[in-house]
């Protein structure tokens, strides 16, 4: 599984297409390569129906129905089963979505919690602990006991951004990740993704429309119809 | 300890997810408490209904009868006398008088007592007569009995209503009565009662008892008295009996005891299930609907089950998601769902259990007094109460497991995306 060439690359994509088949065959990617370093902070920035966002999840390796290969931390994910992927996902990946998704029965705090209480690496104290850190960074340490359907959604998708980063994943990929937060939220969330990179060599990869949030990021990939510009 | 806390986490997720939506919880644990409830009180009552029947019937049936009767008799003394070749030409033929009676009991009770699988053994002197008291004749019969024995056989004690059983013993010429009997003939305690067989013979005895079984046919026509008695009056030595009655300690081994003596014992043997095929007949039916029923009800209990379960499902398909995105496998959405049919299970098994028995107990105190019957009878086994808990749980894991396959199959890019 682990191919050996270069130590430095996050990900590595190469020559993917993917097509959708609902109501008729469209291709959405049209053959898309590019490599992401390790610490490396980047955005992918188009218009709607330009691919982007089926880019991130065929990245995320939750979308597999996809041509050409992907690998991360020298991994090769393509056609991997769907237990090893959820496996490797959990450890590795860090996911926020577009619209938060957080489980709404349960406080903020253990919807932080959840995905390190999975990896069961570490013991319910430090997880937990680990857990206020992250809701501290985003400043949400005094919502941690509301329950997640009680929070603003700028609140709720700071927690998911919380959750995303729980297990340390090597790789934190977003959807519009901040979407939904005010332009001082937004900003404070951009400064801890790059401290996140550039500090500890995380690597984070995000879709957005917002240019002031693209212009703030290492690198941007722009995308048309299926292709990187 | 890796695993260990992964599968604390499903479990956290079930137990939230079964707590949040307390009402649909408990619709979802009350369809199996009816179920299992249901199957225990239809199977105890059929219990009970099959007890009471085979208490009645076997309150004057044995497991095993012998006698000597109403048997074609082949047996030809001339063929004995001369070979198979010889021609003979009898006029006028009849049987000669046949012998309906048990003549070596002792012998053939000897014989029985030699299978271990007998609970009790005793010997009948029946013989028909006419009851006459005053102007009044009756046609009835009379049973010589011993008196230990057929008391433990058929408790004939606690059905004399006047009198003493145990006097047959002692009063050689007490005679216990039928309750219909003695007020046919207006005979009270101490009354005397003349009787003739139809050999001729005439006696008088007195009430010494008054009895009543929970059979019609018995206090309209019948009368106790001691064997001995009865040889007595009949001429007969105290070998000498018309019936011999058998008990095992389990009633079903009949053919067995059959097989065993048949080649010690000349005589017919009869067992309660040729004898009564209609009592067998009724029992199994029974169960087969008792069977029918509290499986219809728990298939319609886990019908329930299944709609619930997939409504949770329908509702959480973006939780699915979430946790599927966050490094769940379908195996852990699996786990989760399961846990909570399992859970819903359990608890639905055991409120059933609680319902059930207390339905069960009501309804055994509703009053039923016919046939020496005083309540609705209710039997306990605790097959039916394993089976109830076992099915209960069956049902709901298999009606859980349909929904949370689909659910651990959900394609998370699908949802998220919208």
């Amino acid at each position: 599984m682990k191919t050996d060439h270069d130590h430095t690359k996050a990900l590595e994509v190469k020559n993917v297409v993917k097509y959708f088949h609902d109501p008729s065959t469209f291709q959405v990617l049209k053959g898309v390569s590019f490599d992401v370093q390790k610490g490396e902070f980047l955005s992918i920035i188009g218009k709607s129906g330009s691919g982007k966002s089926t880019l991130l999840y065929v990245l995320s390796t939750m979308d597999t129905d996809y041509e050409g290969t992907l690998s991360v931390n020298g991994h090769l994910l393509t056609g991997q089963a769907q237990n090893t992927l959820s496996t490797f996902r959990n450890e590795h990946i860090g996911f926020v979505f577009q619209f938060h998704y957080l489980l709404p029965e349960f406080t903020a705090l253990e919807n932080v919690m959840l995905p390190a209480k999975k990896l069961g690496r570490f013991s319910l104290e430090e997880i937990e602990h680990n857990a206020y850190e992250s809701l501290r960074l985003l400043d949400l340490e005094d919502q941690a006991m509301k329950s997640a359907n009680k929070l603003s959604g700028g609140q709720q998708q700071r927690v998911a951004i919380a959750r995303a980063l729980i297990n340390s994943p090597s790789v934190i990929m977003g959807d519009e990740p901040t979407g939904n937060l005010d332009s001082k939220n937004s900003l404070a969330v951009q400064d801890i993704f790059r401290n996140l990179a550039h500090e500890f060599g995380q690597t984070i990869i995000c879709v957005t429309h917002d240019n002031d949030f693209a212009r703030n990021t290492d690198r941007t990939i722009e995308m048309a119809d299926g292709l990187i510009v | 300890m890796r695993r260990k806390r992964k599968n604390n986490v499903n479990k956290q997720i079930a137990s939230v997810h079964l707590t949040s939506k307390k009402w649909q919880t408990a619709v979802a644990i009350l369809g199996v408490t009816f179920g299992v409830s249901m199957y225990i009180f239809m199977n105890s009552f059929m219990n009970g209904v099959n007890k009471a029947q085979d208490d009645l019937a076997f309150s004057n049936l044995a497991h095993i009868r012998i006698d000597n009767e109403s048997e074609k008799r082949d047996y030809n003394p001339v063929s004995d006398k001369f070979p198979a070749s010889t021609l003979f030409n009898i006029r006028d033929k009849k049987d000669i008088q046949s012998e309906n009676d048990i003549k070596n009991t002792t012998e053939v009770m000897s014989v029985l007592k030699k299978q271990s699988e007998i609970s009790n053994i005793t010997a009948q002197l029946n013989f028909s007569v006419f009851f006459r008291s005053g102007s009044k004749k009756i046609n009835g019969s009379i049973s010589g009995v011993d008196v230990e024995n057929e008391n433990r056989m058929f408790g004939s004690a606690s059905k004399v209503i006047t009198g003493k059983w145990d006097d047959l013993n002692f009063q050689k010429s007490g005679l216990i009565i039928g309750k219909t009997l003695a007020e046919n003939l207006g005979l009270k305690l101490n009354d005397n009662v003349n009787i003739l067989t139809s050999d001729g013979i005439s006696k008088n005895f007195s009430v010494i008892g008054i009895i009543e079984t929970s059979v019609k046919e018995i206090d309209r026509s019948r009368a106790y008295i001691n064997i001995n008695t009865a040889r007595q009056v009949l001429g007969k030595n105290f070998d000498y009996s018309s019936d011999i009655l058998v008990n095992l300690y389990d009633r079903n081994k009949t053919d067995q005891i059959v097989a065993n003596t048949k080649s010690a014992i000349k005589y017919k043997m009869e067992t309660w299930q040729e004898a009564n095929q209609q009592l067998l007949a009724a029992s199994q039916l029974r169960n087969i609907i008792a069977i029918a029923v509290s499986f219809a009800i728990l298939l319609v209990a886990g019908f329930g089950i299944y709609n619930i379960m997939n409504m949770t499902i329908n509702e959480k398909i973006r939780e699915i998601a979430i946790l599927k995105a966050m490094g769940f496998a379908g195996k852990d959405i699996l786990n989760i769902f399961l846990t909570q049919a399992s859970i819903i299970g359990l608890l639905g098994g055991a409120t059933g259990l609680i319902l059930g028995v207390g339905i069960s107990s009501l309804v055994n105190r509703v009053p039923f007094k016919v046939a020496g019957l005083t309540t609705l009878p209710i039997n306990y086994h605790t097959i039916d109460f394993m089976s109830a808990i076992v099915f209960g749980i069956l049902t709901t894991i298999i009606a859980g497991y349909l929904p949370a396959r689909k659910a651990s199959k959900i394609d998370p890019v699908l949802i998220i995306r919208g």
